[in-house]
């Protein structure tokens, strides 16, 4: 027999969309406010700073291309460079509002998916009498506004200091935040389409990975871009009326992304019937776009069919390839070295670290610098500048010699880099997990060696390919080379001695991201330190060098009182600090 | 029965001025599995946790197979299996890596190891997926694949915190008679549950704690004796002794 209850009239659903999402959106708010309402002093003085300077930025955005856009309307400025820059400066609302919508679309990706599949309100939202809509447009609202509030600190000031400075209609200023919002919203709408597109056919948790991992290497190839376009700037010498010839082509009316920013440009100009005609599309266009994503995503996430595999389970989650212990090639010539729990430390590291991908976009970075200057090494030839020739001889021989050593410093500057997340980090990327070496019979010393290798050994293994390569750019000879091996074995053990014990002192096993291991300042403190450090074991390697050649005492002297100093020291560096931290990785973890 | 196994006395954990663990002593017998119950934040997991050696007593000493868990840490961790109420276990190593990475921490045999890793893998019914990596496997695999991972070394001690969480009733029951056979050859066995009837069929001996101390420890029948009636169930006995009748006036309001 069915009944149905009757719901008391003040407790029935509101099933309106607006209020809704406003609700949701307000409960983000207070979120965020409950974060900086309980966040520590220093850190809500810097949050502060940090809109201030913003908030600098955004004025001084405005007020620079107020003036420099009116400089360049000024007829001297036109007589001066020989072109009519009317038309290239009204290419600046087609190239903003491109740009708002293509970095809309691909950074509000990793924020949807994040806040679909893996913040994990989804499923308590949709069983709250809230209509699924409203979940849907909340959702996208929270994707787009971060990126959307930094793309329009930067887009806003340049498109109104267009406007003034070209006395535009003032019915272009109210359009111009109305066209951002709009082609926001359709950027976000797509983007949610692709996110789950993409779920289904790669696991959200790894599709985050490879994101993260993408998303670095384009970070970091992105910061060296300036350092490869100096180096290779003079083989591309495009000219500036060139350029803005180019540019005026991609302004095509065939693009619909232009119809935007040639919209506004008619309406500030008072074209008005192209104004109407292409803002009309532009609006249209991305309200249905907007409308037609929504729909979408609401029915493949509540069917289901967003959340289910295209390929089957086992084979999305590639079974991983077995390892041989006895034949896998590092434990060959160790594992009869090294005591088995300290061994199978290691190869637990090394794999785990191959795997996840958020590991590895954080250990590419010192491969993608160490070759960008390998190759601008590569590019001057490698070799000592010969001087003037005014320096008295004594002087230039010691100096080619500290110099011709010091380039041996990029192999230990990379060393350094990769050093600084593996053992700076070494504990705490056990994260959860660490309890399982807690539990085991591990001795104290064989954990820290455990710990000492992974990190010692793919720093040592990168170190020695660059000191390869540089060396037979410079030409060292056989003798230089052993010697700068020696320094670069010795030293980079130094650095990991002090790091590794930065790591145990600072280790964080709460986090869920690798990209938030490093959780305090003692890991910063720790590569400050190695910073100074590094410079004193290496010098104390190559100086005896000069000043043997300085005093014109025979070279072998040098060599042998660089390698007892230098040793010396880094060795030091080495196991005072891991002795010191000792009793301390005892009780790791125990709150 | 066999002898002590597991032999804690006087033990206490204080947080700063919050009394975790507050002087508790008792013995688990080889032979037996030990059940240890308590409601939520009485103290179960830190006191495990301090058995196991994740965590340093304020004061008071456990042995575990006869060693001094402070001080011969190394001889009591080798006796010892710890399965923990979260399966936080390496996500991106494969359920056989996973145990001979064990094996190895224990110092195993490398033949023994694997011939440990394909019986546990068969027995828990993880076979066909050995060679997928850990964060593909549901809860109750990653459950099944943390309790393979304590009996890899054959322990002479298994303490498990809520083993049978997330597990389904093929999983629970074959942990059951695993708890069991385990108890049978020898080793002491203790866990802590929420499910009185779990403990209640399968434990030799209960202890109940409550706000950090230990407030009865016996078997069935000694425990029976603190009621009245001493035909009480481990249900009624247990919220008696915890303060069952909050919970009834609880329920009164919610009618």
């Amino acid at each position: 027999m069915n009944t149905t209850t009757q719901l008391p009239s003040d407790r029935l659903p509101d099933t309106r969309v607006l209020p809704a999402v406003w609700k949701l959106l307000f409960m983000r708010l207070r979120i965020t406010f409950n974060g900086f309402r309980h966040a520590k002093l220093r850190r809500k003085i810097l949050m502060i700073f940090v809109w201030l300077m913003l908030l600098g930025l955004a004025v001084f955005i405005a007020s620079m291309s107020w003036l420099s856009l009116g400089v360049m309307r000024s007829p001297e400025f036109v007589r001066y460079v020989g072109v009519d820059v009317k038309p290239i400066l009204a290419l600046i609302p087609a190239l903003t509002l491109s740009i708002l919508f293509v970095g809309t679309l691909l950074t509000s990706f990793g924020v949807l998916l994040q806040a679909l599949y893996l913040s994990g309100d989804m499923d308590f939202l949709l069983t709250t009498p809230v209509p699924i809509r409203a979940v849907f447009i909340a959702k996208l609202l929270q994707a787009v506004l971060p990126n959307f509030a930094l793309i329009s600190l930067f887009g806003l000031p340049l498109l109104f200091g267009l406007g003034i400075s070209s006395s535009y209609n003032f019915l272009y200023y109210p359009l111009v935040v109305i066209v951002m919002i709009v082609l926001a919203l359709a950027a976000a709408g797509f983007s949610s389409l692709l996110v789950m597109l993409v779920v289904r056919v790669v696991p959200p948790r790894r599709a985050v990975e490879i994101l993260g991992f993408i998303g670095a290497i384009i970070g970091i190839s992105c910061s060296q871009l300036g350092n490869v376009a100096n180096s290779f700037g003079k083989a591309i010498n495009i000219s500036g009326t060139r350029l803005a010839g180019i540019l005026l082509i991609s302004n095509t009316p065939w693009l619909p992304l232009n119809w935007a920013g040639q919209g506004l440009v008619a309406l500030g100009e008072g074209h008005w019937l192209t104004s109407i005609l292409l803002l009309s599309a532009t609006l249209g266009f991305a309200i249905i776009t907007f409308w037609f994503a929504l729909v979408t995503a609401e029915g493949w996430y509540y069917s289901g069919w967003a959340g289910m595999q295209v390929v089957s389970h086992k084979k999305t989650v590639r079974s991983a390839r077995p390892v041989n212990v006895n034949t896998s090639n590092f434990s060959f010539g160790l594992a009869r070295l090294l005591p088995k729990p300290v061994l199978a430390i290691v190869q637990k590291d090394f794999l785990t670290l191959r795997r996840d991908l958020r590991n590895l976009s954080q250990l590419i970075s010192p491969l993608i610098l160490g070759v960008i200057y390998t190759l601008s090494i590569l590019r001057s030839g490698g070799q000592v500048p010969a001087g003037q020739g005014d320096a008295p001889t004594w002087f230039m021989e010691s100096f080619r010699i500290v110099l011709a050593y010091s380039s041996v410093g990029m192999s230990l500057f990379v060393g350094w880099m990769i050093l600084s997340r593996l053992a700076g980090m070494g504990f705490s990327q056990e994260g959860r997990n660490y309890w399982m070496l807690k539990v085991s019979p591990i001795r104290v010393g064989h954990l820290l060696m455990a710990k000492f290798l992974v990190a010692y050994l793919p720093a040592l293994g990168l170190g020695f390919m660059f000191l390869t390569v540089i060396s037979v750019v410079q030409k060292l000879s056989l003798l230089a080379f052993i010697y700068s091996l020696i320094a670069i074995i010795m030293c980079l053990a130094g650095m990991t001695g002090i790091l590794l014990a930065f790591g145990v002192v600072g280790a964080n096993f709460t986090w869920d991201d690798p990209r938030k291991i490093n959780a305090g300042m003692l890991g910063c403190l720790g590569q400050i330190l190695t910073i100074l450090c590094l410079p004193i074991s290496f010098g104390l390697f190559i100086a005896p060098l000069g000043l043997a050649q300085f005093f014109n005492f025979p070279m072998s002297y040098g060599y042998l009182i660089g390698l007892i100093a230098g040793s010396s020291i880094a060795a030091g560096f080495t196991f005072i600090p891991l002795q010191l931290v000792r009793k301390r990785t005892e009780r790791l973890d125990e709150a | 029965m066999n002898g002590t196994l597991i032999e804690t006395r006087n033990l206490v954990k204080r947080y700063g001025d919050k009394v975790a663990v507050n002087n508790i002593s008792f013995d688990v017998l080889g032979g037996e599995v030990f059940g240890f119950l308590g409601p939520n934040g009485a103290g179960k997991t830190t006191s495990i946790k301090m058995i196991v050696g994740l965590l340093q007593p304020t004061s008071g000493s456990i042995k575990v197979a006869g060693y001094d868990v402070q001080t011969q840490s190394m001889l009591a961790k080798a006796s010892t299996g710890y399965v923990p109420d979260t399966p936080n276990l390496y996500a991106k190593l494969t359920g056989s890596e996973l145990l001979r990475f064990v094996g190895d921490l224990y110092s195993m045999d490398r033949g023994q190891v694997a011939h440990r890793i394909d019986e546990l893998l068969r027995m828990f019914d993880l076979s066909a997926v050995g060679d997928d990596t850990v964060d593909s496997y549901s809860h109750g695999m990653q459950q099944k694949a943390s309790l393979a991972a304590a009996l890899m070394h054959d322990p002479k001690v298994l303490i498990l915190d809520e083993p049978t969480v997330g597990l389904d009733p093929k999983s629970a029951r074959l942990i059951k008679d695993i708890l069991r056979q385990l108890a049978d050859r020898g080793a002491a066995v203790m866990l802590s549950t929420h499910i009185l009837e779990i403990a209640e069929r399968m434990c030799d001996r209960i202890g109940i704690i409550n706000k950090g101390q230990l407030i009865a420890v016996g078997t069935m029948d000694e425990l029976r004796t603190l009621d009245k009636t001493g035909q009480a169930s481990l249900e009624d006995i247990f919220l008696s002794l915890t303060g069952g009748a909050e919970e009834a006036e609880i329920a009164e309001v919610l009618k």
